[in-house]
């Protein structure tokens, strides 16, 4: 974002509101760090920062690669061409009854890298991707993150994005269980180099009898998951919990 | 992909914040579920939402009316709101069953208390989405308590400095916890920032005098 200076007043009322405390006011007049800005849109947003002259303005080209990674990841007003629907990834379990991505059997993990608070550079999601990869984890293709890995197998992202910065990504993919706990000992170790903070998610599917396969091995590793999470409640249509052989 | 999951809080903090989502799923059965969505949307009000919004428009803490709401649904589309009571979100349940809309609907809240009430109406929870916690550099973190603010937002753009700075303001009398509550929570686009809980935990931060 910009701001015009012929219309900023110095009020400074926008300055609390950026995420990546890009915004200062320097000789009376707002400027924002572009190295900092994340391309959230906060300040841009008049029904959301009180800007009197509302000077705030999107810069040219801001949609254009690859600055434009910075807008399509941290401002959920806009729609990824990818995945055809806002946010950093994709419906997850919010749609899973239908769409029926992790079933029984499987589990989907999301590490959203830069939440909360700290935003992440690219650089931080290639450690993170680079572990996995090494270990044979296959990324979401829905997932608009993986279109920027320029080799899947590897977990290698295209150098153009490497220096762009965003509120956050997420790396997303499935598995089989019985991976778990692999994988769970993996993305520990790889936060021990980040330079950042990732939040971690967990998708598995209720069995029959309404247990959950995933606490007893999460138990087992001393991972107790937080007291809140998010039900699908399965009243979707077409329903899917079972994956055909013909399908895996 | 993950952010009505990660609110962070006590046991007793998050007991009666909840975040409901009803979502067509795109290319499989978004086409014809507009009207369906609207339909959901009037049940959602006539229970009482703490907030409502739509990520292509605002939210009620920005002034947006439930019609304006309602008309900038989009062809795949979504529904993101918060209540702030256990009742509320049993009967939106119980609500949103006897239309069966086949439509997914997801709650976020304390996992037992979602199962319980799915129970409760012989509904079969599908799957879930465990919160595993943050891990990373967490000694850069804000504290605690402002992270409970700021992940009401799940797309980060509650700002730390917005939240310090509008305590602050209730702090020194400047203004109200109901007032700094909604001014906290309006960068929030998509509606699943919860001002009730925020004006609660503003009174517990911030004891009135």
């Amino acid at each position: 974002m910009l701001v015009d200076q012929e219309k900023c007043i110095g009020c400074g009322v926008c300055v609390p509101y950026c995420p990546a405390a890009a915004i200062s006011v320097v000789d009376e007049k707002a400027s924002i760090d572009q190295e900092a800005c994340l391309e959230c849109g906060n300040c841009f947003r008049n029904d959301v920062v009180p800007c009197p002259t509302e000077a705030f303005y999107e810069k040219p080209g801001i949609y254009e690669e690859p600055r434009g990674i910075r807008r399509f990841f941290s401002d959920p007003t806009t729609t990824h061409s990818v995945t055809k629907v806002p946010g950093r990834g994709t419906e997850e379990v919010k749609t899973n009854d239908v769409t029926g991505r992790i079933c029984r059997g499987e589990i989907g993990v999301a590490v959203e890298l830069g939440r909360p608070c700290l935003g992440t550079s690219m650089t931080e999601f290639e450690k993170m991707t680079t572990a996995l990869a090494a270990i044979g984890v296959v990324f979401e293709e829905a997932n608009p993150l993986t279109q920027l890995l320029i080799d899947k197998k590897k977990g290698i992202i295209d150098p153009k994005y490497k220096n762009e910065k965003l509120v956050s990504a997420i790396v997303e993919f499935s598995a089989p269980i019985e991976r778990l706990t692999k994988i769970m000992e993996t993305i520990k170790e790889a936060a021990k180099s980040l330079d950042t903070v990732f939040s971690l998610d967990l998708i598995c599917c209720f069995e029959a009898d309404g247990t959950l396969p995933v606490l007893p091995v999460l138990q087992n590793m001393g991972i107790k998951p937080r007291v809140n999470s998010k039900v699908n409640l399965g009243l979707g249509r077409p329903y899917k919990i079972i994956r055909q052989p013909q399908e895996v | 992909m993950t952010h009505t999951l990660h609110r962070r809080g006590t046991d007793e903090s998050l007991k009666n914040d909840y975040v409901l989502l009803v979502t067509a799923a795109s290319g499989i059965n978004h086409v014809g579920s507009l009207d369906k969505l609207r339909k959901v949307l009037e049940v959602i009000w006539e229970v009482g939402p703490a907030n409502v919004g739509s990520q292509h428009l605002g939210t009620i803490l920005q002034g947006y009316s439930l019609e304006e709401i309602k008309a900038a649904l989009n062809e795949v589309p979504r529904i993101r709101c918060a209540f702030s009571s256990k009742e509320k979100v049993r009967e939106i349940i119980r609500r949103l069953k006897e239309l069966d809309l086949g439509i997914s609907v997801t709650v976020e809240g304390p996992t037992t208390d979602i199962v319980e009430m799915s129970n409760e109406m012989e509904i079969k929870p599908h799957s879930v989405n465990l919160s595993l916690d943050i891990w990373g550099k967490k000694e850069d973190l804000p504290s605690e308590e402002i992270l409970e603010f700021v992940t009401m937002c799940g797309h980060g753009l509650v700002s730390q400095y917005l939240v310090k700075e509008v305590t602050e303001d209730v702090k020194n009398g400047k203004k109200t916890p109901e007032k700094a509550a909604v001014e906290i929570g309006i960068p929030c686009v998509c509606g699943i920032y919860n001002p009730d809980r925020a004006i609660e935990l503003l009174q517990k931060y911030v004891p009135q005098k």
